[in-house]
Formats: C-alpha cells, structure tokens, sequence
C-alpha cells in the first residue's frame, strides 16, 4: 500500500530524513517510535504533503501512485489521513460544518451525491458517541477552546468518517489521560481491518498496548535503525533509545 | 399598526453643511486633514467629477434587485419592494417630493411588522428618521449600484428605549460618500451593519452619541473592494452606563486598500462606560494595503475601553488542515474568508434579511 524507499528530506537546506525505507501492506499495523528530534512528525508531514518539506531524494508510492505527485487534497481524497500531533484551531468554522464538508468532499471524489442531512446526523451521531464527543461539541468552532483531549478525539472522529485506506496517527497519544487514551485506541481498532492500514507514531509503548502493532520500527537521525514485532517496543521502554540506537 | 417610525424634516443646514464641507472642502489635496489622510477624497470629489477613471468590474456580482433570498420561500426581497408603491398614499413610502438634494419634507408611514427600506438612488435627499418606539425595528440602507460625487447625511434620531437595527448596503458602487449620524438617548439600543463590498470609492463616517444606558453595536463587512474604502467613526459616550462595541473586518485583494480611523470619546460624567473598539484586515495577497487608527479620548475615571487592530494574511496552516481532509484549496479559502467575517453578520435580527445577507456574502466570496 506504502511503499517508502531511501527518502531524504530537508527544510530549509537542513537535512532531517536521511535515507529512510518503509513498506506498510494493506491491513497491516506499524508503530514508528523514536526520541525527539528524530524525523518522526516530518515524516508524517510529507506523507500528507505539506508544504516547505524539499524531497532530496528517494520515493513514495501509494498505491501504486508516486504520492509525491499529489496534492494535499488528492491524497486526502485518495484515502490518506494524517491525525495532527497539534490540530489546527479554525474560528468560525462549527465542526459539523466542517464534518460535512470534508464527507461531501470525498464524496464528490467518488462521484456520490452530497450526504443528506439526516444521513450525516446518524452517521456523526452514532461515531461521536463512541468517542465521548457530545452534540454540544459538534456546534462549537472547531478545535476552538477545545482541551487536548477533546482535540485528539475530534481527529480520530474525523478518521472513523472518513474511513481512509492508510491513516497516520502522529503523537495521538500526548497529551491524553488515561481514560482518553483507552478511547481514543478504542475508536483506532474499530476501524481496524484487512483492507486498511496504520502508521502509528508514538513516543511511548503504552499506547501500543492498547492498538497492538505489527511491526515496530525505530528511527534515529532521519533513518529506521531497528526493525521488529511487539518485543522491540517492551524492550525500548526498557533500555531506552540510546541503547537501542546503539546496538543498530 | 402604522407610524412606529417617522421622518422627520431635513436635517438642519449645520449638519448638512458640515458633511459636505468636511468632504468637499480642501485641502484633501495635500492630504492635511488628520481625518481624511488615506482617504484621497481629492481624486473622485472634484468640481469636474468624471468616472472615467474608474472601471470597476461588475460582472461578479448580479445588481443588488436580482439576487435572491436563499431560504426555503425564495423570497426576492426587491420583488416584495416593488410591491411598495412609491408616491401612492396607500403605501408604506409616501414620498411628498423628490427632487435633487432639496430640502423638501419627507414622511413615511410604517407598519410594526415592515422592514423600512431607504433606497438611496430614489431618495435623493438627506435624510432624518426619528424613531421613537420600542419596537424592534430593521431599516435597510440600500445604497447599491450607482455612483454619487455628492456626500449625502442620513441622520437617525432614537428617543428614550427605542431599538433599531440598521442593515447599509454600500455595494457596487463607483463612488459613495455618506455620513452617518446615530444620536441616541437614554436606554435606546442599535445594531447596525455596513456592508461593503465591490465599491471603487466609498467613504462612510459614522457619528454617534450615547446617552445613559444606551447600547450600540456597530459593526463593518467590508469584502473585496476596488481602489479605497474608507471608513471613519466616532462615537461619543456623554452619559454614564453606556455600551458601545465597534468591530470592521475587511478582506482585501487586487491592490484594495481599507482605512479604518475610529475614535471612543467619554465624557468625564460618562462613569461606567464600556467601550470596545476592533478593526481586523485579512489581506490575500501582496500589493492591498490596511490602514488602521483607533483612537480613545477618555476624561472619566471608571470606564472599561478597549481597542484593538490586526492585519494580516491568510493562515496557510488553516488551508493545509482543510486540504489534509480532502477540501480543495479554493474551497478551503472562501470557507476561512467567511469564517473571518461571519460575526458581522450576526447582528442583523431578521432571518430572512441574514440570510439574504449571507447570499450576498457567498456571491463574494
């Protein structure tokens, strides 16, 4: 589905990925972890396209698609989700407002009719409830006055949506109790299936007790440095990443 | 039942003159006037007015009478106007004399339930409206579609607890030039919107002077105009416990440029004053200009004022979140532009008239 090969990528002249490699299959769950500074959210933003990221060198194929090829939109479009580490407050935007555009949006992707309107309240309503997130919730701006929590769970409601083929979870887990963390990991394997995939960035093993990996990757400077199942994770809480980079 | 609001005789030759003066007078040629210093009047109020000079491009926008009332009815708002029968005594305008800026008596008769509608390009003259009951009211300014060198006064009088909600539409126009006076005495509330937008040369001056526990939301929507829009205010709190919140938002392209001069005067009886002043630019590309200049001139000692400018560009990390969940970016961007603007528009009371306001806005966008 994913296929990254030997990917450099610098802003501003600085180099931050240094020759990184990862294929993800369909169904399959990947966890990338590593200490600050290592690339991790740089990645996950030139996967979505931001702009300001120059590709030195390497590829990215989605799909069979050269993704470096499309827009942010298109590969959004295309079935790509990337839920924000820090997701952007819109003033003056009701969240449902937004909710239904982004639907919509995928949906004239697809050639489908706009969602009508009681369709769209059954198909929120029935997410939202699973996430805690009250009807109050949907009317207010989006991500405006929200508390971190309430923000990590609109991203993952607008995942469950959505329903993208390959969704990157950056960082989902800072910032949550622990209650909100278990919900959140909730909402992430309800959309687990053979036909999509995760790429799921974190700083620590405990959220991937709760949306078991089946792979483990661990980047340092700009490339994957270890590679492993579930043991790599239990392991790096215990040695920490120093020693892990180490003995790579 | 009928005469909610009456319109009173001219305004005085003073205030009249003073506007007239105060635009066409020099010496805006040098630009020395504190008041006028952006808003080159000098180029469009001349003797030898010509507008030539300005070629506004109008195919963006259907005149203000065609466009329509979004909701479920459709209602056309000017089709239900056309419906008002000017120079008839039956209805709801009886116009005693029109004639070029005379000074001839106006009176109007008005049902509790009716929008007041002021076509401007009919109703040449300047205009008084007393309005003295407390029956929530919207007066609808059209000021749309024509070009006019002449500063014109409309002046609104509110009597003790009267409340009215003043909806100006200052749209594609070549040249506009209107001063507004709000005198409002004790307990009298007003909302009133401007908006502007499409305009090559517009100034609008709003004077207004509160009384004990009155309250005035005065708000500006100002969208893609041409050449200068100019909008100056001043608003005097003279007794104690008076309201006033002023907010402009301009969204600017194509070499616009938006002043904003605005000026909270209290009073040193007007204890307990809260004042509240905003201006915010959203400039979309390099070469429109935002001039802003508010000002507070405080002589109590117990008021709450505040003010407060912005100008700035589009949040490109607001458009790559829409875009990262499938919003194109043209899209994205009228979605933020109207996002921006949005609380302007909520002062208006009447639904269909915000909705109609709302089509107006998305026509723009």
């Amino acid at each position: 589905m994913l296929k990254i090969n030997n990917l450099h990528v610098s802003i501003d002249g600085k180099q931050i990925i240094k020759g990184l490699s990862l294929s993800i299959n369909k169904g399959e769950v990947h966890a990338l972890m590593g200490p600050n500074g290592s690339g991790k959210s740089t990645l996950s933003y030139v996967l979505s396209g931001k702009e300001g990221y120059e590709i030195d060198e390497g590829t990215i194929e989605y799909n069979g698609k050269n993704l470096l090829d499309l827009d942010v939109d298109e590969r959004a479009n295309a079935g790509l989700f990337l839920a924000f580490q820090y997701p952007m407050e819109i003033p003056g935007v009701q969240t449902s407002f937004f909710l239904k555009t982004a639907i919509n949006s995928k949906r004239k992707f697809l050639g489908m009719p706009e969602i009508d309107a009681l369709e769209f309240a059954k198909l929120i309503k029935s997410h939202a409830e699973d996430l805690g997130i009250g009807s109050e919730m949907l009317k207010r701006d989006l991500n405006v006055n929200y508390s971190g929590g309430e923000k990590k769970k609109q991203e993952i409601l607008q995942m469950s949506i959505l329903k993208p083929d390959m969704a990157i979870l950056d960082e989902t887990d800072s910032g949550l109790d622990i209650d909100a963390l278990r919900i959140v990991s909730e909402g992430v394997n309800k959309l687990r299936s053979e036909q999509n995939s995760f790429l799921v960035i974190t700083h620590y093993q405990r959220l991937l007790n709760y949306i078991k990996p089946d792979f483990v990757h661990i980047i340092a400077d700009g490339k994957i440095v270890k590679s492993g199942d579930f043991s790599l994770a239990l392991e790096l809480e215990e040695k920490g990443y120093e020693s892990i980079s180490k003995t790579a | 039942m009928s005469t909610a609001v009456k319109l009173d005789t001219m305004p005085s030759e003073d205030i009249f003159n003073y506007a007239q003066k105060a635009m066409l007078n020099n010496p805006f040629e040098n630009f020395k006037i504190e008041n006028y210093k952006y808003a080159q009047l000098h180029k469009s109020i001349t003797s030898n007015s010509s507008l030539e000079d300005f070629k506004p491009d109008f195919s963006s926008i259907n005149s203000f009478k065609n466009l329509k009332l979004t909701d479920s009815t459709n209602v056309d708002l000017l089709g239900d106007l056309n419906k008002w029968n000017y120079n008839n005594s039956d209805s709801y305008f009886r116009v005693n004399s029109i004639s070029e800026r005379s000074s001839k008596k106006i009176d109007l008769d008005l049902y509790e339930d009716e929008i007041i509608y002021l076509d401007l390009s009919i109703f040449k003259e300047n205009i008084q409206i007393l309005k003295d009951t407390e029956l929530s009211k919207t007066l609808i300014i059209n000021n749309s579609n024509f070009s006019d060198d002449c500063p014109r006064s409309i002046i609104l009088n509110l009597s003790e607890n009267a409340q009215l909600n003043v909806i100006h539409y200052n749209i594609s126009n070549s040249k506009s030039f209107l001063y507004f006076e709000i005198n409002q005495q004790d307990n009298s509330n007003v909302k009133f919107l401007s908006f502007q937008s499409n305009n090559v040369h517009t100034r609008n001056e709003f004077f207004a002077s509160l009384e004990e526990n009155c309250s005035l939301d005065l708000y500006g929507l100002n969208i893609h105009n041409y050449g200068v829009n100019d909008n100056y205010s001043f608003i005097q709190h003279m007794k104690p416990s008076s309201q006033s919140r002023e907010v402009f938002k301009s969204i600017l392209k194509k070499g616009a440029i938006t002043n904003f001069q605005g000026k909270i005067y209290v009073d040193s009886v007007a204890q307990k004053t809260d004042g509240y002043q905003m201006s915010r630019s959203l400039i979309l590309d390099n070469e429109s200009k935002a001039n802003n200049k508010p000002e507070l001139e405080i002589y109590a000692d117990d008021v709450k004022c505040s003010h407060g400018s912005t100008v700035s560009k589009l949040n490109q990390d607001q458009v790559y979140y829409f875009k990262s969940r499938g919003i194109n970016e043209e899209q994205a961007i009228k979605i933020l532009q109207k996002a921006f603007l949005v609380e302007t528009l909520e002062v208006i009371e009447n639904t269909q008239i915000k909705e109609y306001s709302y089509s107006i806005l998305d026509s723009r966008l």
